[in-house]
């Protein structure tokens, strides 16, 4: 396996912690500036954020009834 | 367990053989591949069940 020998240098007390170590660092630091510098991040981290269903403003209504009846020509066969 | 520096099969400075440096390596990689596998599928589950980018 390729760098297999590594902890032949690195003994793995040392080594293994510091890779875990930085994993987690280094993930968290992500997170972190995500949820700084996005606008999106913060919404997500915030939750229960679902668009509701916005109430829809009610089409015009007529301020009065039609004053002027037409009258319909009647049906021809 | 005799452990003593004129083992020939190991190797300085940490004392460790070919074969248990090439194991440990193996369960690194092996841990990592695993960690890596359930991180994408965290963030796939996100992405999917969340309101993340939507």
């Amino acid at each position: 396996m390729i760098y297999g020998k590594l902890w032949l240098v690195v003994k793995p007390t040392v080594g293994i912690p510091l890779f875990l170590s930085a994993v987690a660092i280094s993930s968290f630091l992500v997170h972190y500036m995500l949820l700084t510098h996005t606008t999106w991040m913060p919404k997500y981290y915030e939750g229960n954020m679902k668009k509701t269903a916005s109430i829809e403003a009610p089409a015009s209504i007529a301020a009065a009834p039609p004053t002027t009846l037409v009258a319909a020509a009647p049906a021809t066969k | 367990m005799a452990e003593s520096k004129s083992d020939p099969n190991k190797v300085w400075p940490t004392g460790l053989t070919e074969a248990e440096s090439e194991e440990i390596h193996r369960n690194v990689i092996q841990g990592t591949q695993i960690f890596g596998f359930i991180a994408v599928l965290a963030h796939l589950f996100a992405y999917i069940y969340s309101p993340w980018l939507k």
